[in-house]
C-alpha cells in the first residue's frame, strides 16, 4: 500500500498556491515574499512561489502551459515521459519540469531553442513506437499526443525501422485496450493504485518491450475504472461502449449532473443527433474532483432502452395499451376529481427532480391530501427530518480531507457513493486519516479499523464503553458518517439516535471549533434530500397503513408498494421514464423525462443544489415531469399557479430557498437539539448485524431503473461474476 | 440454429487467432513474454512454499530494511524463491507478494523487469553465453557453437533431461576474460571450445568444475603476464629522505 | 350576323351537350370548365374521353371522370390518376389512336384493375428507417403471462 505524506503536502501546497493565485493581490504577494516565498522567473517574468513548487507548477502560475504526458495534477509525479523538458538558464541540461522543484532565482526558459529541440526530440522518440492510426483511433480529436505533436513535434520522423506491437489486454466490458498505442506514461497505473486503490495495473518488462497490463489474465475491477480512459493521454485505453460511435467534434456537450447516486457528480453529456453518445466527468473540486464512477459514466445506454415513450392506459382486459396524452390526462384528472381527501397518495422515487417534487406536492395539497412519501426510508421519530442537519452530509465531501478520524456506520461508501469513497481514500493516503467502520466488513480500498457489525457496538460507543471511544476522544476533527441504507431498518430511529449521540460526544471531546460538523448521513438516491427539504414523508409506511384509492407513483421503482398492499379497486398512476418495477402495475402511465432530458434541480447528499440541463429531447411523447403534473392539475380543476420553469423555481424558492441557490450548500445546524430530541425515541436496537445492501462490486452496477436497463451494466455484472472472457463483445472491441 | 451458433463461435475464434499474427518483440524472443499465460506447470496452483529455513532467511532479509518498507525486500526474496524452486512460477511470485504484504502486481513488475528472474522453467544448469562485442571479438560464437553441438539444443531451449538451458545474454561484465559463460552463479572465463566441452562433461557427471579463467591466469590479470609490480616489493623507507 | 348566330348555337349546344341545365351546372362544378366534343370512348370504370379539335392543342382532349371508381366515391373527389394506362397514352397525346380502335397489346405488367394513387391515404407508402432505433421503448408485459 502506498502512502505519500510528502506528496500529500506537496499537493496541499499546490492547492494552496492556486488559491493564492485567484484570491491574492500583488500587495499580498509581496508581503508573503518577505516570509517564505521563492522568486523564480518564467521567461523573464518574476513569480513568487512556495518552496517545493515544481518548475511545471511555477510555469502554470504565470499561465505558461508545459507539454506533458505522464504528469497529472492528481497523481504522484512519475517523470518518465520527458515531454516537459525545459531549459533552465545556466543549467547544463534541460530538466523535467514536472519533477524538479524550483530554486531561488531560476530563470525557466519555456520557449528557448534548447527547450524546443528537447521537446521535438522526445516527441520523435514517442512517435517512433506509436502507430500512426489516428484515423481509426477513438482518441482522435482529443488526443494529447496528437495535439502536442502538432504543437511541439517535428514534421517528419527519421525512424524507418519496424514499429513495436503489443498485445491487447482484456480489461473487462468497459475499457477497450489498444496497447500498441501506449506510450508508457503510467498514468493509469498510478490512477489504479492511488485513486482507485486497486493495484492490478502495472508495468511489466523493460525497455522496448515494456508494457502496461495486469500480467495475469485479470479484469480491472474497480468502481472507478472508467477514469483511466480520461487519464490516458493517447488512445491506448478507450471506452468500449463508445468505440467507433462518434468523434469529439461531432458531439454537442451539455454540462449536467449525475443522478445515479446521491453524490451528484458533475458531468458533461455528449450528444449527437438526439442521442447520448457518452458521459464524461466535469471538474468540481467540491464534489467529484475530476472523476466519476463507472455507473455514472457507462449507464447511459440505459437511457435508450426500456423507455416509456407513449402514455399508456389499461384497457378492459387489463393490458396496457398506448394512447394519447388527452386520453391519459383526462383519465388521471377524472380519478383525481372523483376521490375524497386522504384517498389519494403519492410516492416519489429516487431520481425525481425537485421541480417535479414540488409540483406533485402542490397538486396533492390542492386536493387536500398530505400523503406524500419517498421510497427511501428515514427515521422520523425524534427530530427526524424536521431538522435539516439530521439528514445531510454536513461536513461535505471535501470536508473529509480536513478530518483526522472518520467513523463509518452501516455503509459501504465504495459502492454507495464511489466519489465520496475516493475522497476518503485520498485523505487516508495523503492526510493520515484514520478510518473505523461499524457494519459488515467490506473492501473499501483502504485499511480501516473494523469495530464489528452488530448494533451492540454502536450502543457501546454511544455509551462511551467501547475501547474505540479513546481513539474518538483523542481525535481533533472527527467525522461520523451513517449510511442511509442502515436507517431503512425498523430500528433506524434508534440507530440514528445512537449515531447522533456518538457525534455529539465526539464533538464535545474533540473540542473542535464551532463550525465543524460531525454528524453526516450518506444518502443513496439523488432525490432524497430535495424531497425531505420539500416536506415529503420518508418511507411508505403511512401508505401501507392507510391504503389510498388513487396512488401516484412519481418514478417510484424500488417496489416498496405493490398491488397486494392496496385495495382491489385502487388506481395507480405511474409517471416516470423507464418501464421497470413501477410501470407494469400502473393503470395509467405518463411518460416523463430522464435526467439528461430536462432542466431540473437535484440536491446531493451534502444539500448542494445543482441543476441538470437538457442534453437531448425526451423520446417520443415523453415530457418534463413538472409539465405533466401541471397539465394534470389543470384538467383536475386545481390548476397549479406556474407555467414556466422560472415560475416553478420561484415556487421552489418559496418552499425551500436553498433549492434554487445552485452550487451552494446551505449549512444546517441544531445538532445538539436534534440529539436531545433523539434521546426521546425508543432506543432498543435490533440484534441483526448492520449489513449494507451493496457488498461487492457486482451489487454496484445495477441499482436504479436506468442502470437496470443498461446492457453495459449487465455485461459488467456478468464480467465480475463469470470473468471478463465470458462477455461476448463485437470483434472490433 | 445450434450449428450456426457453433460456426459463429468458430469464426470469431478464428478472428482472434488472426489478430495474434501481430507478434510483439517480447514474444519474438528476448526474455520471454511479459504477460503470464497459465500452463500446466506454471499457474497460480503450482505448489510453492518456502522451506522453514528459507522462511527464516526471508525474515532476516525483511529485517534488513526499515519498518514499514517490506516492499524493499522484493528482489532478495524473489531471488530466494528462485534459488529454492529453480525458477519463478506465478505461484511463487504470489507467495512473495503475500509475505511482503504488497499487491501481486508489484512483484510481477519487479520479476519481469529483471532478466535474472526466470519466469519459465530452466534446467538444473542455466548456461548464459555472453555474445556482446568484446566476447564476440574473442570468438564467443565458437563457444556458442560448441555448446549447441555438444548439447544438441538451440538458444532458449532446454535439454530433454532438464539438465541444461542455453541462453544468449548481453554483457556480464567480464570482458577482460572474454569469451565467457555463466553457468548458474559461476563464471567460466577465457574459454576455448574444448574448455566448454570439458566443463559440460564435468557438469553432466555431477561435478561442478572450479569457476574462473581457463588459460591459467589468476582472475583478471593481464593475459600476457604481469607488466608491472613484477619485482618483490621494496621494504619500508624506500624513496624517503635519508635523514628521516 | 352569322357569327353571333354561331355563338348562340354553341351556347345552346352546351346546354344540350351536357344534358340540360342541371348537367351543365354539374359539369361546371366538377370540371370547372364547359366543353363539348366528340365522345371518343368510355373506359370500363366509366371515365368518358372527349375530343374537340377546335380547341388549341393541349386542351383538345379531356376526360370527364366517373362518379364511382374502385369503391371510392369520385363525384367531387377526382384525381388525375383515375385515368388507366391505356387511355393515359391517348389523353396525353402520345398517340392519336384511342384504345377503342387500337386496343393495347396485353401485357402482364398492365394492371387488371387500375389503381388510383394512394398518396395521402392510409395506404400510402411510408419510407421506413433502416438504421437501428435510437430509443427502444418499453413493451408492457402481456396480461396473463406473469
Amino acid at each position: 500500500m502506498l502512502r505519500f505524506p510528502a506528496v500529500g503536502r506537496a499537493l496541499a501546497g499546490a492547492a494552496h498556491s492556486k488559491g493564492c493565485l485567484t484570491s491574492s493581490s500583488n500587495v499580498r504577494t509581496s508581503v508573503r515574499a518577505s516570509s517564505n516565498m521563492v522568486e523564480v522567473f518564467v521567461d523573464g517574468k518574476p513569480v513568487m512561489v512556495e518552496p517545493g513548487t515544481t518548475v511545471l507548477q511555477a510555469c502554470e502560475k504565470v499561465g505558461v502551459q508545459i507539454p506533458r504526458f505522464c504528469y497529472h495534477e492528481r497523481l504522484s509525479v512519475a517523470g518518465n515521459c520527458r515531454m516537459c523538458l525545459v531549459e533552465i538558464e545556466r543549467a547544463p541540461k534541460p530538466v523535467a519540469a514536472c519533477a524538479m522543484p524550483v530554486m531561488k532565482g531560476w530563470n525557466i526558459l519555456t520557449n528557448s531553442e534548447k527547450t524546443r529541440k528537447a521537446r521535438e526530440g522526445v516527441m520523435e522518440f514517442l512517435l517512433a513506437n506509436h502507430p500512426l492510426d489516428c484515423p481509426i483511433c477513438d482518441q482522435g480529436g482529443e488526443c494529447d499526443l496528437q495535439d502536442q505533436s502538432m504543437m511541439f513535434g517535428s514534421d517528419r520522423s527519421r525512424f524507418t525501422e519496424g514499429k513495436r506491437a503489443v498485445e491487447d489486454k482484456n480489461m473487462g466490458p468497459l475499457i477497450k485496450t489498444i496497447m500498441t498505442r501506449c506510450i508508457q506514461c503510467t498514468r493509469c497505473v498510478r490512477f489504479a493504485s492511488e485513486i482507485a486503490g486497486v493495484e492490478d495495473l502495472g508495468t511489466t518488462g523493460r525497455g522496448n518491450s515494456m508494457q502496461i497490463g495486469t500480467y495475469v489474465e485479470k479484469m480491472f475491477m474497480s468502481e472507478m475504472s472508467g477514469n483511466v480512459i480520461d487519464v490516458c493521454p493517447v488512445g491506448a485505453l478507450t471506452s468500449k461502449p463508445y468505440a467507433f460511435t462518434s468523434r469529439p467534434w461531432e458531439t454537442r456537450k451539455t454540462e449536467s449532473i449525475d443522478v445515479l447516486d446521491a453524490v451528484g457528480s458533475n458531468i458533461v453529456v455528449s450528444t449527437r443527433g438526439g442521442e447520448v453518445m457518452r458521459i464524461l466527468p466535469r471538474l468540481n473540486e467540491e464534489v467529484n474532483e475530476e472523476w466519476i464512477s463507472d455507473k455514472t459514466r457507462f449507464a447511459y445506454d440505459g437511457l435508450k432502452r426500456q423507455r416509456l415513450t407513449q402514455p399508456m392506459v389499461k384497457d378492459s382486459s387489463g393490458q396496457l395499451v398506448q394512447t394519447t396524452w388527452e386520453d391519459a390526462l383526462t383519465r388521471v384528472a377524472a380519478m383525481l376529481q372523483g376521490v375524497q381527501k386522504s384517498e389519494v397518495a403519492a410516492i416519489a422515487g429516487g431520481m425525481v427532480d425537485a421541480e417535479a417534487l414540488v409540483a406533485l406536492k402542490d397538486l396533492l395539497n390542492k386536493l387536500d391530501s398530505e400523503a406524500l412519501c419517498t421510497e427511501e426510508v428515514f427515521p422520523t421519530a425524534g427530530a427526524g427530518t424536521d431538522l435539516r442537519s439530521n439528514y445531510l452530509m454536513n461536513s461535505r465531501i471535501a470536508g473529509i480531507e480536513e478530518c483526522d478520524l472518520l467513523l463509518l456506520i452501516g455503509t459501504n461508501p465504495r459502492y454507495e457513493a464511489p466519489l465520496f469513497n475516493a475522497r476518503v481514500r485520498k485523505s487516508w493516503l495523503h492526510n493520515e486519516l484514520q478510518v473505523a467502520l461499524v457494519g459488515h466488513e467490506v473492501d473499501l480500498s483502504y485499511t480501516y479499523n473494523h469495530l464489528g457489525d452488530s448494533t451492540q457496538v454502536l450502543q457501546e460507543i454511544a455509551a462511551g464503553k467501547h475501547q474505540f471511544c479513546q481513539v474518538l476522544a483523542q481525535s481533533k476533527r472527527p467525522v461520523v458518517v451513517v449510511g442511509s441504507s442502515c436507517l431503512q431498518r425498523a430500528d433506524g430511529a434508534a440507530i440514528l439516535s445512537a449515531v447522533s449521540t456518538i457525534a455529539q460526544n465526539a464533538r464535545v471531546s474533540s473540542g473542535v471549533e464551532e463550525g465543524w460538523k460531525v454528524l453526516n448521513v450518506l444518502h443513496r438516491v439523488a432525490s432524497q434530500v430535495a424531497a425531505l427539504d420539500l416536506g415529503y414523508k420518508p418511507g411508505v409506511e403511512a401508505i401501507r397503513k392507510n391504503p389510498p384509492k388513487v396512488l401516484f407513483l412519481l418514478g417510484a421503482d424500488a417496489g416498496c408498494i405493490t398491488r397486494v398492499d392496496l385495495p382491489k379497486d385502487s388506481f395507480i398512476i405511474y409517471q416516470g421514464h423507464h418501464g421497470d418495477v413501477g410501470a407494469p402495475m400502473a393503470d395509467v402511465i405518463l411518460p416523463g423525462a430522464a435526467y439528461t432530458e430536462k432542466n431540473a434541480t437535484y440536491v446531493n447528499t451534502e444539500g448542494r443544489a445543482q441543476q441538470t440541463r437538457v442534453a437531448v429531447t425526451a423520446p417520443g411523447m415523453a415530457r418534463e415531469d413538472w409539465k405533466i403534473l401541471r397539465a394534470v392539475s389543470e384538467l383536475a380543476g386545481v390548476a397549479l399557479p406556474y407555467d414556466t420553469l422560472e415560475e416553478v423555481r420561484d415556487r421552489l424558492a418559496e418552499v425551500a430557498p436553498n433549492l434554487v441557490r445552485y452550487d451552494d450548500v446551505e449549512e444546517a445546524n441544531y445538532f445538539k437539539q436534534a440529539n436531545e430530541l433523539s434521546k426521546a425515541v425508543n432506543q432498543s436496537l435490533l440484534a441483526d448485524p448492520l449489513v449494507p445492501p451493496q457488498l461487492s462490486v457486482k451489487d454496484f452496477y445495477m441499482t436504479d431503473p436506468i442502470s437496470r436497463a443498461s446492457q453495459t451494466m449487465a455485461k459488467c455484472v456478468k464480467a465480475v461474476t463469470e470473468g471478463a472472457a465470458a462477455v461476448e463483445e463485437p470483434d472490433i472491441c | 440454429m445450434f450449428l450456426s451458433a457453433a460456426l459463429r463461435a468458430a469464426v470469431s475464434q478464428a478472428g482472434r487467432q488472426v489478430r495474434s499474427l501481430h507478434q510483439s518483440a517480447a514474444r519474438a524472443g528476448g526474455a520471454g513474454l511479459f504477460v503470464h499465460r497459465d500452463t500446466t506447470d506454471n499457474n497460480p496452483e503450482t505448489p510453492f512454499e518456502f522451506t522453514p529455513e528459507n522462511l527464516k532467511r526471508v525474515e532476516a532479509i525483511i529485517n534488513n530494511y526499515p519498518q514499514g518498507h517490506k516492499q524493499a525486500a522484493t528482489i532478495p526474496v524473489l531471488d530466494l524463491a528462485q534459488r529454492q524452486h529453480g525458477w519463478l512460477p506465478i505461484s511463487a511470485m504470489n507467495k512473495v507478494a503475500e509475505i511482503l504484504e504488497i499487491a501481486p502486481m508489484r512483484v510481477y513488475e519487479v520479476a519481469t523487469f529483471y532478466t535474472m528472474f526466470n519466469r519459465q522453467p530452466v534446467g538444473k544448469y542455466h548456461i548464459q553465453v555472453c555474445t556482446t562485442t568484446p566476447c564476440m571479438l574473442c570468438d564467443s560464437d565458437s563457444i556458442m557453437q560448441a555448446i549447441q553441438n555438444k548439447l544438441g539444443i538451440k538458444v532458449g531451449e532446454t535439454t530433454p533431461d532438464k539438465l541444461f538451458t542455453l541462453a544468449e545474454v548481453e554483457c556480464l561484465g567480464a570482458c577482460v576474460n572474454a569469451p565467457m559463460v555463466q553457468i548458474n552463479d559461476n563464471y567460466y572465463e577465457d574459454l576455448k571450445p574444448s574448455d566448454i566441452e570439458q566443463i559440460l562433461d564435468e557438469l553432466k557427471a555431477g561435478r561442478v568444475p572450479p569457476p574462473g579463467p581457463r588459460n591459467g591466469r589468476f582472475s583478471c590479470e593481464p593475459a600476457g603476464g604481469l607488466t608491472s609490480l613484477t619485482e618483490p616489493p621494496p621494504g619500508p623507507g624506500v624513496g624517503v629522505r635519508a635523514d628521516l | 350576323m352569322g357569327e353571333y348566330l354561331n355563338i348562340v348555337r354553341r351556347a345552346a349546344g352546351q346546354i344540350t351537350g351536357h344534358g340540360g341545365v342541371r348537367g351543365l351546372l354539374l359539369q361546371l362544378f366538377r370540371v370547372n370548365d364547359l366543353k363539348t366534343g366528340a365522345l371518343i370512348g368510355v373506359d370500363k370504370y366509366g371515365n368518358k374521353y372527349y375530343e374537340d379539335n377546335r380547341y388549341f392543342f393541349g386542351r383538345h382532349r379531356w376526360v370527364v371522370y366517373t362518379t364511382e371508381m374502385n369503391g371510392k366515391r369520385t363525384m367531387w373527389d377526382v384525381d388525375g390518376s383515375m385515368v388507366p394506362a391505356e387511355w393515359h397514352r391517348w389523353l396525353h397525346c402520345m398517340t392519336d389512336d384511342p384504345p377503342t380502335t387500337h386496343p393495347p397489346e396485353p401485357k402482364k405488367f398492365l394492371a387488371k384493375v387500375h389503381q388510383i394513387n394512394v398518396s395521402g391515404s392510409s395506404e400510402c407508402y411510408v419510407p421506413y428507417s433502416t438504421t437501428p432505433k435510437k430509443i427502444h421503448e418499453w413493451v408492457p408485459p402481456k396480461v396473463g403471462q406473469q
